[in-house]
């Protein structure tokens, strides 16, 4: 526990709270009319009192529109790296601890989804299903999927060959009970290392999808979508860039620090 | 070479699968390349004919046959966007993409690698804590933001290189190469960060064996220990996850590509996903997704190649 208490993982896990409360909270400090609410006359203004990170090409305040950026964000990533952990640690385990043809057969698979690019292959089950919220976080779950079952199929076959699991096998244990009782927790803090750091992942990969216009839709407000329509503003309002950039940068540095620390005390392959 | 030749059948199996999940992918949702030629508005009768001829009344397995078939035998179809032949309109864009895909990989490298040596030196002082801190941030602001960024000060502001577009390098080389910089920066600034957290682990894992300690205390000059001794046994491990890095550039270069206007494979891919011309997004996935897996044994042969303790074993 003590090496977990470094000033980076506490700085880590510090932003990552705040960013979460923001999020969770956004709707509830934020009146609906504020952030919507254009006011063409207010158009790019650069940051003030009244609007601490300025206003966008509507006339809408920068601040607000982070904070509700930070809750569609957070969301799809979260969901999208829950639905990857849901397929991927099943799949990882079953082909680590039973081996074979299972084994052979599952992971030849998983080698030839990692042939596809992540991104590509969210964008085209995004565009082929078409661009929603949820089809973001399907999208993205599903091309995190063979990337996390390598990784966890690989520890569950680390686990299987040691001296207590073969311990428990020779006492009679079946192959479902061993799997829960035995695998699954040993498994369990390389999963907790590698969906923290996915989540990082995730959220580059939905402001990806949403900077193309494939991910999340206008009206809602989304950090991708922020720096898309920046674009066309770059040079009278650099900030309607440099905020929603910052936003992602910041949570995703937080994460990836956080992810580290873990790394180094969780991870058995991190050890020396 | 027996090794090799299991290789290859193994990639002839992985291009049966690759060839399996793009169809599967992009036909999620039923076809509707028929409304796509003819639009929307268009006439029943005239869209239920087109799906005729087209082959779309069939069952899938039948068009997936017809779609393999066709690229076994240079047969790619026609874009329905662009409205030309897929083939020859891939391998100009794949050119397009080989020229930053190879800059990025080789402006990375040159980076990362002395970058991350210099850290793994100095590991827990001022200069490795200032290099960790430059990679991290740099794998954790998303690459179309740099590219941005760039656009902003080196195009916009100080007016050195073209904001966007793509010159073919065959017509005018040095517009070639001055419209394909700034992408490359973009997208390999993100990998020049992870490569130099990767050579720093290693490097340090390295460094603290005995074979180094030997060498240091036969009294070699520590420039020979590090850049002989240490980085020679660190670059293998360091090759591989650049190539592996590969397949995420080819994901990368749909944004940069985009927001660049550069027309390579990244944009055409986009284009037709925008677009929904389905024998487009079909082959040029499939043509990324072999390019990546292609790349991925290559770079296991030259490993092969470099350390001879792995030809034993094999």
């Amino acid at each position: 526990m003590r090496r977990f208490l470094t000033p980076k993982s506490l700085i880590g896990l510090g932003i990552v709270v705040i960013m979460v409360t923001i999020a969770v909270a956004a709707p509830f400090v934020i009146p609906a009319s504020f952030a919507t609410r254009m006011q063409l006359a207010m158009r790019l203004q650069p940051p003030s009192a009244a609007h601490w990170f300025g206003t966008d090409q509507l006339g809408r305040d920068l601040f607000y529109r982070v904070m509700l950026g930070a809750r569609t964000s957070l969301t799809i990533a979260g969901a999208a790296v829950g639905i990857s952990v849901t397929f991927g640690l099943p799949l990882g385990i079953i082909s680590g601890y039973f081996g074979g043809w299972t084994d052979i057969v599952l992971m030849r698979l998983v080698d030839t989804l990692l042939s596809f690019p992540a991104l590509l292959l969210a964008l085209t089950i995004s565009a082929m299903l078409g661009p929603s919220v949820p089809n973001t976080i399907i999208s993205i779950g599903v091309a995190f999927t063979p990337f996390l079952a390598r990784i966890i199929r690989g520890e569950a076959l680390r686990v299987a060959q040691m001296p207590y699991v073969e311990a428990a096998q020779a006492t009679g244990t079946s192959g479902f009970a061993m799997i829960i009782r035995h695998v699954l927790p040993n498994v369990l803090p390389l999963v907790i290392v590698q969906g923290t750091i996915s989540l990082a992942f995730a959220i580059l990969a939905e402001a990806g999808l949403s900077f193309l216009g494939l991910g999340t839709q206008p009206p809602q407000s989304s950090w991708g979508l922020m720096i898309q329509t920046s674009r066309d503003f770059l040079d009278v309002a650099p900030w309607t860039a440099l905020v929603p950039g910052a936003a992602v940068a910041l949570t995703v540095l937080a994460l990836n620090m956080f992810g580290d620390v873990l790394r180094d005390v969780l991870d058995p392959r991190a050890q020396r | 070479m027996s090794y090799i030749l299991r290789r290859l059948l193994s990639i002839a199996l992985t291009l049966v699968l690759i060839s399996m999940i793009t169809f599967g992918v992009t036909n999620i949702l039923p076809g509707d390349v028929a409304m796509m030629v003819l639009g929307t508005q268009s006439n029943p009768t005239a869209l239920a004919g087109l799906r005729q001829t087209l082959g779309l009344n069939d069952p899938l397995a039948l068009q997936y046959w017809r779609w393999v078939v066709g690229m076994l035998t240079g047969h790619f179809g026609n874009s329905l966007m662009f409205k030309v032949p897929i083939g020859p309109l891939l391998l100009q864009k794949m050119t397009a993409s080989a020229l930053i895909v190879v800059m990025s990989m080789a402006l990375a490298l040159a980076c990362a690698i002395p970058l991350g040596v210099w850290s793994a030196v100095h590991r827990n002082r001022w200069q490795d804590s200032t290099a960790a801190s430059a990679a991290l941030l740099g794998i954790s602001l998303p690459d179309f933001f740099w590219g941005i960024v760039m656009i902003l000060i080196f195009a916009r502001t100080l007016g050195w290189l073209p904001s966007s577009g793509f010159t073919d390098p065959s017509v005018n080389f040095i517009a070639a190469l001055q419209h394909a910089l700034l992408p490359a920066c973009a997208l390999g600034l993100g990998l020049m960060a992870h490569l130099t957290r990767i050579t720093r682990s290693t490097m340090t894992g390295i460094l603290n064996q005995e074979f180094i300690r030997v060498a240091r205390a036969k009294g070699l000059d520590e420039r020979t220990v590090i850049w002989r001794y240490a980085l020679a046994n660190a670059i293998g491990p360091v090759m591989t996850v650049a190539g592996l890095q590969v397949g995420y550039l080819f994901g990368s270069i749909i944004v940069i590509e985009s927001l660049f206007n550069y027309t390579g494979m990244g944009w055409v891919t986009y284009q037709a996903l925008l677009n929904r011309d389905i024998p487009l997004i079909e082959t040029s996935v499939f043509v990324i997704a072999t390019v990546v897996m292609l790349v991925n044994f290559l770079v296991d042969l030259l490993y092969l190649a470099v350390d001879p303790r792995l030809r034993q074993s094999r």
